[in-house]
């Protein structure tokens, strides 16, 4: 890697860090081969993609997640936060280096699927490793909140992870007591909740993770919600029963959360309110 | 009808290989098990190839698929378990050491 690139690399990660984010790291475009499907690789949103920029940071404040009102860290959107240093990081690269520079959108591009996975963007980049919960955790911070921006630069990349952060040491020690870990403890896929798994010699060897299921909790008033409080309401022959549906809470909250009217689009956080990664920083006096 | 959209046949008769095929359900995704053992998702392209469909054609029954797995009553169930699991964390984690 040349001289050019490292000294770019430093300079990215010294602008990321001054304007909010708490941990910046760079994949390859060529390391997504293989792990990414096609259509979804840095050069299918960019052709001649060399690099993706990866920051991290934005994550809910230790008070928003000892609050026993779950609506509370709801309400509380962070995610948005991170975003804005992603787009000034590809205007950076383009009006200081001159090369061209891409914002990866936070939203989808059809149905569930993300233009190019943010969290794999990350593991490559070195900046934490997948949970069995699902969110990518850093080591010292636990769960984050990630931007990613491809481009033509040419930087010195990192790597992922030697050893993943999950399961953390305390993990296995329950996993050997008791045959489960804090999170597939609180959302168990074997009884009705999104996560199942095995760990042998102190790793996983079998994850299960049921997205969709995820999704109706993650997003419980957003989007899906909507729409099918939507079609129960259409289908509900009923005048007054209608308006008990439209005018209710479940349709009204909804309806802010997908106005951003005040309400998040993260609006799950039970897996890794238990989770021992990034606890020690999340816990204060 | 004035945008593309399947007829309910087609998808019914697909939904269910799509949905096993995609990232709807995620077995053996994380990086750190053994190289054998680690999968990922199909994309849409993929998929379309696999099962002799245009890749529009499975998007679109992906989409819909996404969202008809679960009923309504699944988001309620969703309320009640946010509710519980949160206050029990919070009741048997947190309260009794910042009391003491």
């Amino acid at each position: 890697m040349t001289t050019e690139a490292v000294d770019a690399k430093a300079r990215i990660k010294e602008f990321a860090l001054k304007r909010g984010a708490l941990v910046c790291g760079v994949a390859s475009a060529e390391s997504f081969d293989g792990v990414a499907p096609d259509g979804h690789r840095p050069w299918d949103l960019l052709p001649a993609a060399r690099s993706v920029v990866v920051v991290g940071g934005a994550p809910p404040r230790a008070g928003d997640w000892i609050s026993p009102l779950h609506e509370h860290q709801e309400s509380m959107g962070t995610s948005q936060r991170i975003e804005p240093v992603g787009r000034q990081i590809a205007y950076y690269i383009e009006e200081e280096l001159g090369y061209y520079a891409l914002f990866v959108p936070g939203g989808v591009g059809g149905g569930n699927r993300p233009f190019l996975s943010v969290m794999l963007a990350a593991e490559l980049a070195g900046l934490g490793s997948r949970s069995l919960a699902g969110p990518i955790l850093h080591e010292k911070y636990g769960m984050l909140y990630y931007a990613a921006v491809v481009t033509t630069l040419p930087l010195d990349p990192d790597r992922p992870l030697a050893n993943p952060v999950c399961p953390a040491p305390s993990c296995v020690e329950m996993w050997e007591r008791e045959g489960t870990t804090p999170c597939i403890n609180v959302c168990p896929a074997k009884a009705w909740g999104c996560l199942d798994g095995r760990i042998e010699n102190g790793r996983f060897v079998r994850t299960e993770y049921k997205r969709d299921l995820c999704q109706t909790r993650v997003y419980t008033n957003w989007v899906g919600g909507f729409q099918k409080a939507l079609e129960a309401t259409l289908n509900e022959p009923d005048k007054e029963a209608r308006k008990m549906l439209l005018y209710g809470s479940f349709f009204t909250r909804s309806l802010w959360s997908i106005t951003y009217s005040g309400q998040s689009q993260a609006q799950c956080f039970e897996c890794i309110r238990v989770c021992p990664v990034g606890a020690e920083y999340r816990t204060k006096k | 009808m004035g945008f593309f959209t399947i007829s309910p046949e087609l998808y019914r008769r697909y939904k269910d290989q799509i949905l096993e095929l995609s990232n709807s359900f995620q077995r053996d995704i994380n990086e750190h098990l053994p190289p054998a053992e680690r999968k990922r998702g199909l994309s849409d392209r993929e998929i379309a190839e696999r099962l002799g469909l245009e890749e529009r054609v499975v998007t679109e029954i992906r989409c819909v698929a996404e969202r008809d797995l679960y009923g309504l009553e699944e988001w309620e169930k969703a309320i009640e378990f946010k509710k519980q699991a949160c206050r029990e964390y919070v009741e048997t984690k947190i309260i009794r050491f910042l009391k003491t």
